[in-house]
């Protein structure tokens, strides 16, 4: 599938197929996906516990569902919950920043060297980063862009994913992970039930409301021609209706299907 | 040997027709505002189950919206150990309906719309 019609097609999955298991290599993939997202200083704080839903004990399985996603985690095969290792950056002291110097990524035209990693960069930025209150959100916005990279790549592999939020102290407790990590969100992913389009593109804000240009007030200069560039390449496709009957009878069947209230 | 009291038994919950209350009315409302059609003639079965419930609960229908949810700071929020109580006690008597799975899950989700279309989320997973 085209990079274009990858964004385009993802939509937040709800109806999973409970019953058909995911690949292995396709989950994988998406890991191998997120490993290569930018970062900033080259620190890689994204961490994720892939958990089968299916290899979860029952009490497992009970205690991570939450009111709102309660039935998407059992409907759902695979859970891939993802953390921040806050730890990672004072455990490596600069080394992945060094490492970029080595293979030209940062280089002396950018003014660039091993000693200004060790004797300015780390010590008076990045070591004083981590102690500032700013630091967790600083730095779970590049885990975010690691996530919507594993994100895409299921969608690219046929699969059905949705974001959700589940409770951080049982996912800590229950996938036994390091304290400093930060619990995130969880990719939920199967191959869906509900059709792909899910009834269609998702509501979003006017463009113009979003993105500026030159200062906060003067929107962006929206060109037409772009959008039907994009249609074409369907990165833009059929919106969601509100009330569209074809989509209210299939949430219908599907009800019926797996038993749920209406 | 010391005294204990007994308690004193709930009179049982005198319920008026089920229209007449204003959280089936919400219910009834939500209905049709989602799914469209008349979720009362589409449905026959409905309100008698509703009914059936209350009974079980010894509550009206509202009392029942009214043990779920509370106003804290001018705001309407959801009672977690209501719906937790509630949640339970559907689970109960759902399993204790005669006929088949399908049945039983219908009974239970008919209790569960009436309270998710009363602003009271309640996920029960899947019933088949």
């Amino acid at each position: 599938m085209e990079f274009k019609e990858v964004i385009g097609r993802r939509r937040s999955i709800r109806f999973f197929d409970p019953d058909r298991p995911v690949e292995h290599e396709k989950i994988q993939k998406m890991l191998e996906a997120a490993r290569l997202a930018s970062c900033a200083v080259n620190a890689q704080w994204a961490r994720a516990v892939v958990s089968f839903r299916d290899d979860l004990t029952a009490d497992q399985l009970t205690r991570l569902k939450t009111p709102v996603a309660g039935l998407n985690v059992d409907l759902a095969p695979v859970h891939i919950h993802w953390f921040n290792d806050l730890g990672t950056v004072q455990r490596n002291e600069g080394r992945p920043l060094k490492q970029l110097v080595d293979v030209g990524a940062l280089a002396p035209t950018h003014g660039w060297s091993h000693k200004f990693v060790d004797e300015f960069v780390y010590p008076q930025i990045l070591k004083p980063l981590t102690e500032s209150p700013a630091y967790a959100v600083a730095s779970t916005f590049d885990v975010g862009i690691a996530v919507c990279q594993a994100l895409l790549t299921g969608v690219d592999e046929g699969l059905g994913v949705g974001l959700v939020t589940l409770n951080g102290a049982t996912l800590k407790e229950v996938f036994k992970v390091p304290a400093d990590w930060i619990p995130l969100s969880t990719i939920l992913v199967g191959y869906p039930s509900e059709s792909w389009d899910g009834g269609g593109q998702r509501p979003r804000p006017p463009f113009e409301d979003l993105y500026f240009e030159g200062e906060y007030g003067k929107p962006f200069l929206r060109d037409s021609a772009v959008i039907d560039e994009l249609t074409r390449a369907k990165m833009f496709q059929e919106p969601a209706k509100p009330h569209d009957p074809k989509r209210i009878e299939e949430i219908k069947k599907l009800a019926e299907k797996y038993g749920l209230p209406m | 040997m010391s005294e204990q009291e007994t308690p004193t038994p709930e009179a049982p919950v005198e319920l008026r027709a089920l229209q007449e209350y204003a959280s089936v009315r919400t219910w009834l409302d939500g209905l049709r505002q989602h799914w469209g059609g008349d979720p009362v003639t589409d449905d026959p079965e409905r309100l008698p189950i509703m009914e059936a419930f209350c009974v079980h609960a010894n509550r009206d229908p509202d009392q029942i919206i009214k043990e779920t949810t509370m106003i804290k700071d001018g705001e309407r929020r959801i009672r977690l150990k209501g719906r937790e109580r509630y949640s339970k006690l559907i689970d109960e008597w759902q399993a204790q309906v005669e006929g088949s799975r399908i049945r039983k899950a219908k009974w239970g989700n008919t209790v569960r719309s009436f309270l998710i279309h009363n602003g009271v989320l309640l996920a029960s997973g899947m019933q088949t």
